[in-house]
């Protein structure tokens, strides 16, 4: 019989699979870690496809963006398509750096407050017994269910009723109150258990402090999520019919007018598509590497 | 004059709806009169006026009778959009659980790899798929007949489709064999993008089991199979229901309904029938959620 050795999992480090089955591994064989590898690797080539296009796109010269049948790995990589892109910038209707001021201002805005707005909404209904709770949530899962795309006409009658047309605030406002991030933060903050908050109470801590100091911290996974999500939802946004003035408008649509240049500005367009999936993507890295262990029952003794 | 005082009870209603109240104004502004709006376009001919402004008509129930006894494929892609839905609903779930599990294990290049998961949700946003569509097309060699459509299909996997079908075409494959494997295998893919957001939100989940439930268990001497159902499984539960919701809705924002109602509404500019369209299907959504949702919540079990 095989003697098994227990691990102190406290300060373990990564070791490789192949070693690892010696261990007390009880269930797991290398035939089942080599299967599991493999579907991951197979599920993960086909996700990551599009983005190995993305970046070899932005490498190619202008001659192999055209072949046909193409090919996916670039032979002769240079910064051309980069270095086109700036002077296209340069030579913009308005400076440059105003979009990106704009997209910065649209992004950060709407992320912050919506997952800020959300989270101190979704506090009560998830831990206290009010009236008229069950009726507000059920109608944030209706509101999820309606198609917005089709509700662009009313929206727009409302924004220009408010009179914030054509102000940053038309994007950012309806932004915050968007019923996704209040379902999926009540999710979680129904797990916590009740006592926290009740020691929390007693040692005389107000609602808001018990929001601020206790809840956050323990959702931290939650929220980081939702932000991710709020971060990409942002940054695709062009402006649409909302935003008219130029200097207004945020970075995507004045790159997307780049792309829309056709096939004379081909390789501007595929340096574009590396940018747009670029900073949404290292966003989602910053923020999956802060999403650490939260330890909801730490020093909780029942 | 003495001040009035509240019971707990009313305070913590006061409380609660404080917290409540920056959202709730921004919903009851933006998305209920919206809401409320396109209802009212459903009973009536909406007109744009000559300066900008626009004409309602009371037609009754007119568009709804329109809907269903006259429009020619209204009923067939509500049925087929709802049929897609439902088979690609478990099918997501279960492989978003299960990557979701694998990827919240210890190794090295951990968070490489879950942005490789979530990558198709980043690269869904319009302009890079508007994009990529045009590289596909300057790769086809200029926009030739057809090439279009081919290169709508090449984008959805990222690669060039189109291409593979030509060649086994070429290589004599009966056609219904083939049109069977190209839909099963174009599922696949739309399974595995479409699972983005749900592995993230099971990931959150993961993360907040405390680990002291996994300790219990290994001193009990529970094995892996065992740990499985009897801690991760439970615990996770409440979110398999959050992203049920997740999936059934974003499975029918760009479902075929949904773009039938957006064709009617900015290319026939019928805004009335387009409203009738998503006023129909969101009735749909919800049913087909409260009987999924209901099924699963008597089976849930809830930490506290």
């Amino acid at each position: 019989m095989r003697k098994r050795v227990i691990v102190d999992y406290s300060d373990r480090k990564w070791v490789p699979f192949w070693q690892r089955a010696k261990e007390t591994k009880l269930n797991r064989s290398k035939a089942g870690n080599g299967l599991l590898f493999g579907l991951m690797f197979i599920c993960g080539i086909f996700m990551a496809l599009p983005l190995v296009m993305i970046i070899n796109n932005a490498l190619k010269p202008l001659d192999e963006l055209f072949q046909y049948p193409p090919k996916i790995i670039v032979r002769n990589p240079t910064l051309e398509n980069f270095t086109d892109l700036f002077v296209l910038m340069s030579d913009s209707w308005v400076p440059f750096s105003r979009y990106i001021i704009n997209t910065i201002i649209i992004t950060v805005g709407g992320m912050v407050g919506h997952v800020i707005v959300a989270s101190m909404a979704a506090y009560p209904l998830a831990k206290h017994r009010f009236p008229g709770r069950n009726l507000l949530f059920n109608m944030v899962i209706l509101s999820m269910m309606f198609s917005w795309t089709v509700t662009q006409i009313p929206q727009y009658l409302i924004i220009s009723l408010l009179k914030i047309n054509n102000t940053y605030l038309a994007l950012i406002l309806p932004a915050w109150s968007f019923g996704m991030g209040l379902y999926l933060m009540k999710q979680f903050m129904e797990q916590l258990p009740d006592s926290l908050m009740e020691s929390a109470k007693m040692d005389g801590a107000g609602e808001f402090r018990i929001f601020w100091t206790i809840i956050m911290p323990n959702v931290k996974p939650a929220w980081l999520t939702l932000a991710i999500f709020q971060f990409q939802h942002m940054w695709g946004n062009t402006g649409g019919t909302f935003l008219r003035d130029e200097e207004l408008k945020p970075l995507q649509y004045a790159l997307q007018q780049i792309v829309q240049g056709g096939a004379a500005r081909a390789g501007a367009g595929a340096a574009v598509t590396f940018v747009i999936a670029a900073v949404p993507i290292t966003f989602f890295l910053v923020a999956q590497s802060n999403i650490m262990e939260t330890m909801t029952t730490s020093g909780m003794k029942e | 004059m003495r001040k009035r005082k509240l019971s707990l009870s009313q305070k913590r209603t006061v409380n609660g709806y404080l917290f409540i109240l920056p959202w709730l104004i921004g919903f009851i502004i933006f998305y209920i009169r919206s809401i409320i709006l396109s209802a009212e376009f459903t009973l009536s001919e909406l007109t744009v006026g000559a300066v900008g402004g626009y004409e309602l008509k009371f037609v009754g129930l007119e568009n709804f009778i329109y809907a269903f006894r006259e429009h020619g494929t209204f009923k067939q892609v509500l049925t087929t959009s709802v049929f897609d839905m439902i088979i690609d609903l478990p099918l997501i779930i279960f492989f978003s659980l299960f990557m979701a599990i694998l990827l919240n294990r210890q190794f090295k290049g951990r968070t490489l790899v879950r942005m490789i998961f979530f990558l198709p949700v980043i690269l869904n946003s319009s302009a890079i798929s508007d994009a990529l569509e045009l590289s596909q097309q300057m790769m086809a060699g200029g926009i030739s007949a057809g090439s279009s459509q081919m290169a709508a299909e090449a984008t959805s996997a990222g690669v060039d489709v189109g291409y593979y079908i030509g060649l086994f075409t070429d290589l004599a494959m009966p056609e219904t064999v083939l049109d069977y494997l190209v839909a099963a295998v174009s599922r696949i893919n739309s399974i595995i993008t479409a699972s983005g957001v749900q592995i993230v939100i099971f990931l959150a989940a993961l993360q907040s089991i405390p680990g002291s439930m996994y300790e219990v268990a290994k001193i009990e001497g529970a094995t892996a199979y065992e740990t499985f159902w009897k801690v991760t499984f439970p615990m996770v539960m409440p979110h398999i229901i959050t992203n049920v919701v997740y999936t059934v809705i974003d499975g029918f924002a760009d479902s075929q309904v949904v773009t039938l109602a957006y064709d009617t509404a900015f290319t026939d500019f019928n805004y009335g029938l387009s409203s009738v369209f998503s006023l129909v299907s969101t009735a749909v959504t919800c049913l087909i959620l409260v009987l999924i949702v209901g099924y699963i919540q008597k089976r849930t079990f809830y930490y506290n």
